[in-house]
């Protein structure tokens, strides 16, 4: 029977629910043996989700929510609860009118519209939402988000990256002013100034992690010395994408859950966790080149698919983690960092 | 295991946003190019041999640099360790031919103590109908800041080679007279694994005419 020879391959749709074009390499037979285990654990989650909220509607931080966060919002509530749990939703609502005004100031910009025009066609072309013959096509609504964003945070403007972060939050809210104000929240309020023109939260915490290596990882951090590999070539996208690109999309949507409720840590904890795990793999590397292919190879292949277990991961390979820590680190080498400049 | 190399170059791709850097270094090391380019991020890192005469290889560790402005904060602790860089414009776009300057200055800022040798590349050379810049200006301003010119596609595969492989000969030159040192503590330029490094075939004959006397 023609329905028993079908492969994986053939039973997977080629564009996954957001749009995006599957790559070459997928691994069909593998995701199919993923889903099927995941998918019962969203159902699971769909209905204690249900639950949560026909109790309130408020959703307030709780150690509960906090659990649940980790283990993932449903993609119905997802929206919904980024926007309460970032603040974005208070903004949003203290501010009628507000985005579409400064969209149009933004829009007397050239040189900010010149910057944003610059990279619509390069912001997922392997998306048929955001294909130019897509109807509707998301490129206008990624170029009106980034133009009144740039307007709005006069300091940070339009930086590379924002495109792929503002470009995710029209796939998951599918509405701009939304997509508007959780930009705000990620870039104003829970990440350091990754995006601003000196980029000093970026090269601050591509330090922190390097320190965390070696206080958590110290056999990477000893290869990484001695052939002189700088963490900022070979994490830079982790952190300026959030691991957009670098990570399946449904891992990068988890990781995003625990982001907007937890903040920027859990971008320490998804790098260390991935550094420990392949650790051994890492320490193969022969040379600069080596670890250079070996940082691109960690973030590929079934232990990132696997979405649900590797967001249990995140919070207990690493170990602790305590935000003294992290400030701590930060202020540390803030101001090394300044006085070398 | 690797194959033998003579000498390990290090070069860095730099050059306004959408010039097509990231295309170029793909197309030189993996023969492929994409219609359309993520933009780079940071930096990235790609790696190629080279056969500058037969038996001679070169290994290239090449940079690939994020061409946004606000990214010079990362990419600039990138020119110390390297020995050469393709600096790179879209000859339809005036503007990236202009900010040429600019990322000399950049790069020489940066790279102190050493040096680099490098070349300038006038990118998309098929595009010819929509040409904004000159052969004969580009040539000028090469000729002013003392580098090669070349005119490249990644999309047509117009002297992509020739450009990576004539500034390797260039460095190599460089490094056979003297003029580049390899030293401690600087990238730019590793001499290869080889023991007793056999610089040409011929000097592989003199070696066994010895033996026999």
């Amino acid at each position: 029977m023609a329905q028993e020879n079908e492969t994986p391959k053939d039973k997977i749709p080629r564009i996954d629910v957001y749009g995006f074009e599957r790559p070459e390499e997928f691994d069909y037979a593998f995701y199919e043996d993923f889903y099927s285990r995941y998918l019962s654990i969203l159902t699971r989650r769909a209905i204690k989700w249900s639950k949560l909220l026909k109790k309130s509607t408020a959703i307030e931080k709780s150690l509960k929510v906090k659990r649940y966060i980790r283990k993932g919002i449903p993609n119905e509530h997802r929206c919904n609860i980024w926007m309460i749990v970032s603040g974005a939703q208070v903004q949003m609502e203290q501010n009628p009118g507000y985005y579409q005004s400064i969209l149009d100031e933004g829009n007397e910009d050239a040189k900010l519209k010149d910057a944003v025009i610059t990279d619509l066609n390069r912001t997922f072309p392997d998306n048929v939402q955001f294909r130019k013959t897509a109807n509707p096509c998301l490129q206008s609504n990624l170029y009106n988000v980034l133009v009144a964003y740039g307007q709005h945070n006069r300091r940070v403007g339009y930086c590379q990256g924002m495109n792929f972060i503002a470009g995710y939050l029209l796939l998951v809210t599918k509405d701009e002013e939304k997509s508007f104000w959780l930009l705000d929240a990620l870039i104003g309020r829970i990440l350091p100034d990754y995006y601003s023109p000196a980029m000093i939260g970026l090269k601050t915490d591509q330090e922190v992690l390097g320190e965390l290596v070696k206080m958590k990882v110290p056999a990477v951090a000893e290869l990484m010395e001695r052939h002189a590999v700088m963490w900022t070539l070979v994490v830079s996208r982790w952190f300026i994408c959030l691991f957009i690109d670098i990570l399946p999309v449904e891992t990068v949507l988890r990781i995003w859950d625990s982001l907007f409720y937890e903040g920027s840590k859990i971008i320490f904890r998804v790098a260390l966790t991935l550094i420990k795990q392949f650790q051994a793999f890492i320490l193969e590397a022969r040379n600069f080149p080596d670890i250079c292919e070996k940082f691109k190879e960690i973030t590929k292949g079934r232990y990132v698919m696997e979405c649900h277990v590797f967001m249990q991961k995140i919070f207990t390979e690493p170990g602790s983690l305590s935000n003294v820590t992290i400030t701590k680190l930060r202020e540390k080498h803030k101001s090394k960092l300044l006085t070398q400049e | 295991m690797e194959a033998i190399w003579l000498y390990q170059f290090r070069l860095i791709v730099i050059g306004d946003s959408t010039v097509g850097k990231s295309c170029l270094i793909r197309r030189f090391t993996e023969g492929r190019f994409a219609q359309v380019s993520d933009p780079t991020v940071g930096v990235d890192f790609f790696s190629r041999l080279v056969e500058i005469e037969p038996g001679k290889r070169i290994k290239l560790q090449i940079w690939d640099t994020a061409g946004q402005e606000r990214f010079r904060s990362i990419t600039r602790a990138y020119y110390r360790n390297s020995v050469g860089g393709l600096l790179l414009f879209d000859i339809t776009n005036r503007r990236s031919f202009q900010n040429v300057h600019e990322w000399l200055e950049e790069a020489k800022a940066h790279v102190q103590p050493y040096q680099i040798v490098f070349v300038l590349v006038g990118h998309k050379c098929d595009l010819d109908t929509q040409r904004q810049v000159t052969r004969h200006e580009a040539e000028k301003l090469a000729t002013a800041y003392g580098m090669r010119y070349i005119e490249t596609s990644a999309r047509d595969a117009i002297n992509v080679e020739k450009a990576f492989t004539d500034l390797t000969r260039d460095i190599y030159e460089l490094v056979r007279k003297g003029e580049i040192n390899i030293q401690e503590g600087w990238e730019g330029v590793k001499s290869g694994f080889v023991p007793n490094v056999v610089h040409s075939s011929e000097e592989v004959i003199k070696s066994d005419r010895r033996c026999l006397c």
